[in-house]
């Protein structure tokens, strides 16, 4: 798949800027072959079938039943007419993408008292040549006979009942599968790792907390570094032509409690740039640092060529949990801007070096503050869209969404939970959700579509002049890219947890959203 | 796009928040019509129980009495909670500052171990001085409390049904709900954790058409386009909320504030004996 991808389009946007397109969705644009729909995380799709005027006509095509329960995470891939999905409970599939009949179905014995924190969660598959690669709740990476979804090797990576566990999509880059780990609500030392795809071997292990000896291990005291979280639990991004892998990092350990872990806590709450060959560390990037409130850093980044301030950059961007848009260098990491995307108190702004300031009312005691954004940030790992057809970046930002943080010390016990807190949602307050649509140069909200609640859809923008996204009461709705009035939607039945893909097969466009335990294929009448 | 700026109900925000946390603490996505709490039977109460001895005994005693590290719980004053939102709040998170810890027990666990606290409640249940059949009479006809609350299949759905309330709740809420339903039970109730209390309150819903035809009720679920209501004709009305000039919330209760002039003290006394009497049951 990588070598078909690394065509460089050059185009001319709405605007008067001139934006560089490394890494296109696939040299076949009908086809969706990995988590973000490109290298570069845009989650854009080039097809243009469905579009602005026909949007209202669009109804779903089939469904498919994984017939279990939790929720949906899943981005499925298509090539050559087949669907690949993950489910719930280490589950997966393939699918006839023209009707959602199952080929086949992969039922591990997974044991029952694996660590995820948050239900039994999987994002997707990677692929490359016959092979589908996994990474599980029990912490192995497997790789899949697509054919036949036959185990073909099964790594262990760690031991999950030390609170380890895998949720992410895996990245396919080159020779290699890379994952990151989930646990930040467990004493562990994250990492990313890159495997073989050939042997399931492991090629290199980057570990998000510098161990005795290595730069930044200074910022934990004590035997902090030891437990002290740093999870990588999102996929993703890579520039093949700085060979560099970007990966988000989540908060340290324990979550709402510092006192044991003074120092900036490296490298948690971070944006590394790993060297995709060696895991070595290029640069890194800290946008929560000593986080006290559950920051992840983990969303998948953004990776535009446009001029910034009248100068070519290569930029990568980020919605970060802590509610503040960045614009950094990928080359060298250099933080170029940030602007608030949604509602905040811990930070009374962002200073020229990128480090926040914060408001110390913030700091969560035994008996309680009020935060905000609260546990489920001012985003979630709900993947964001940029489309070169509006040069916008979209988001679903979390409004009026705030805890009260209690925090306390806390003994980290292996394959216990840890989060020194104690958190409660405030009362008289009412989340609510927002679509918004942000200048990727400055983070101006271009403009927003308000939700009845703050939700955890991800977004897709396509070349139909069209965003998709799903709410949390379970609406999947479709938007006019450049203005936001909403032009369609669909009520699924059930809260939307994923983000939605579109191909085309005969011919025909679709668009895929999980929901329930319904894979939804959507597309126009007959 | 939708323009319409909605005031915003107490009572969703307090689900949404324990929903969004119970999502966040269980493996199942769900959303705020699957977390209320179910209906309380005798059988929920003897499960809750056996929750209850597993998971919460070694500290309270596995009956909610004479433990070894908690508080007794059948006293029927909570000193961090004396609502359900606030009891749910406590078993899943614990109490800052104590040893009582937070525990991971799926949405539906938690409900069964309340139903069971409450119906632990012994001795407040007595209504010295009162008359059952006169605060039966009273409920069923000239109070007209049926128009609105349920009972064993009879009666209004507007409030809340009534025919577990004998189990659930303690006779200072009743009193409370009865003479003043709009007062926050939990204000001031607790400190140092003040903070953390959320109140249960109301919620009334009035929306307008586009014909300027207002309808009032109790709002059962909203999203985004639609809303759907039970009015006080104790029926449901679904809106699409682009038919609609305006949606008002409010956090006041439908329930009429019953004083003294329309119910006597020695009325509230066989009313409350009454409503004690209510488990759940046959009639």
């Amino acid at each position: 798949m990588m070598r078909r991808q690394v065509a460089i389009v050059f185009l001319a946007g709405a605007s008067f800027i001139q934006l560089a397109w490394t890494q296109t969705a696939a040299s076949d644009p009908k086809s969706w072959l990995t988590f973000s729909g490109n290298h570069a995380g845009w989650r854009y799709s080039q097809l243009e079938q469905i579009n602005k005027a026909n949007i209202r006509r669009v109804a779903p095509k089939w469904v498919f039943q994984t017939g279990d329960l939790g929720k949906f995470e899943t981005t499925p891939l298509v090539e050559n007419g087949v669907m690949y999905g993950t489910g719930q409970n280490g589950k997966a599939f393939a699918l006839d993408a023209r009707t959602g009949k199952a080929i086949w179905r992969y039922n591990p014995n997974l044991p029952a008292d694996t660590r995820a924190c948050c239900g039994n969660v999987n994002r997707g598959f990677a692929i490359h040549g016959d092979r589908l690669f996994m990474a599980t709740l029990d912490a192995h990476v497997i790789a899949l006979d697509k054919r036949t979804g036959n185990v073909l090797w099964d790594t262990t990576a760690v031991d999950y009942k030390l609170g380890y566990s895998f949720t992410v999509a895996p990245l396919a880059v080159k020779d290699k599968i890379i994952v990151g780990v989930s646990g930040g609500e467990f004493p562990i030392r994250g990492f990313v790792d890159a495997y073989s795809m050939d042997t399931g071997k492991r090629a290199w292990r980057f570990y998000t907390i510098p161990g005795l000896g290595e730069p930044g291990h200074e910022s934990w005291s004590g035997d902090s570094w030891k437990y002290g979280g740093a999870p990588a639990w999102e996929t993703g991004s890579y520039d093949p032509e700085l060979n560099l892998v970007y990966w988000g990092t989540g908060n340290p350990a324990p979550s709402n409690y510092g006192g044991k872990r003074e120092g900036a806590n490296l490298y948690s709450n971070c944006m590394l740039a790993l060297d995709a060959d060696t895991g070595k560390l290029k640069w890194h990037f800290q946008f929560t640092p000593h986080d006290l409130w559950d920051y992840d850093a983990t969303q998948t980044p953004i990776l535009l060529d446009a001029a910034w301030q009248g100068k070519p950059r290569k930029l990568l961007l980020q919605a970060d949990r802590n509610a503040f848009f960045y614009g950094l260098d990928r080359e060298t990491g250099q933080f170029l801007f940030a602007k608030q995307f949604a509602g905040q108190n811990w930070a009374k702004g962002i200073d020229a070096s990128g480090r926040p300031i914060v408001n110390p009312e913030t700091v969560p005691t035994k008996e309680g503050v009020t935060v905000c954004p609260g546990w489920a940030g001012g985003v979630n790992w709900n993947p964001p869209s940029y489309s070169p057809q509006t040069n916008l970046f979209y988001v679903n930002a979390r409004e009026e969404f705030c805890t009260i943080f209690g925090g306390h010390e806390e003994t980290p016990l292996a394959g216990r939970y840890f989060y020194g807190s104690t958190f409660a949602p405030p009362a008289n307050r009412k989340d609510w959700g927002a679509l918004r649509a942000l200048d990727p140069l400055t983070g101006d909200v271009k403009w927003e579509f308000k939700m009845y609640s703050a939700g955890w859809g991800g977004v897709l923008s396509t070349a139909g002049g069209l965003v998709f996204t799903g709410d949390n009461e379970g609406n999947f709705m479709a938007f006019d890219a450049a203005t936001g009035e909403n032009l369609w939607h669909f009520q699924t039945g059930s809260p939307i947890f994923a983000a939605p893909m579109s191909y085309e097969l005969d011919g025909k466009q679709y668009i895929v959203i999980p929901a329930g335990s319904a894979l939804l294929a959507f597309g126009l009448p007959e | 796009m939708e323009k319409t700026v909605f005031k915003q109900p107490k009572r969703a925000a307090l689900w949404f928040g324990i929903v969004a946390l119970a999502v966040f603490l269980t493996p199942s996505g769900s959303n705020a019509q699957e977390q209320m709490p179910p209906p309380v039977t005798p059988d929920t109460i003897d499960r809750g129980h056996a929750f209850f001895a597993n998971n919460c005994g070694i500290c309270h005693g596995v009956d909610a009495h004479n433990g070894d590290k908690g508080p007794d719980l059948n006293t029927g004053h909570f000193k961090h909670a004396d609502n359900d939102a606030d009891l749910f709040r406590v078993i899943t998170h614990g109490v800052p500052g104590t040893i009582m810890p937070a525990n991971d027990l799926p949405a539906e666990q938690v409900w069964a171990i309340i139903a069971f606290l409450r119906s632990t409640v012994v001795a407040s249940r007595t209504v010295t001085g009162s008359n059952v059949a006169g605060g039966k009479a009273f409920f069923w006809k000239a109070g007209e409390c049926v128009d609105c609350h349920m009972v064993s299949g009879k009666g209004g759905v507007l409030g809340p049904d009534l025919s577990a309330i004998g189990s659930l709740k303690t006779i200072a809420y009743l009193t409370q709900k009865i003479r003043d339903p709009d007062k926050e039970l939990t204000t001031g109730l607790r400190e140092p954790n003040a903070d953390y209390v959320v109140p249960i309150s109301n919620s009334t819903v009035t929306v307008t058409t586009k014909e300027g035809n207002q309808i009032t009720g109790i709002p059962r679920n909203e999203d985004t386009f639609t809303i759907q209501m039970i009015g006080t004709d104790n029926q449901l009305h679904n809106f699409l909320k682009k038919d609609l000039q305006r949606i008002d919330h409010a956090q006041k209760s439908l329930m009429p504030a019953y004083g003294e002039k329309q119910l006597s003290d020695a009325d509230l006394k066989n009313v409350l004996a009454y409503l004690s009497t209510l488990k759940g049951g046959r009639e």
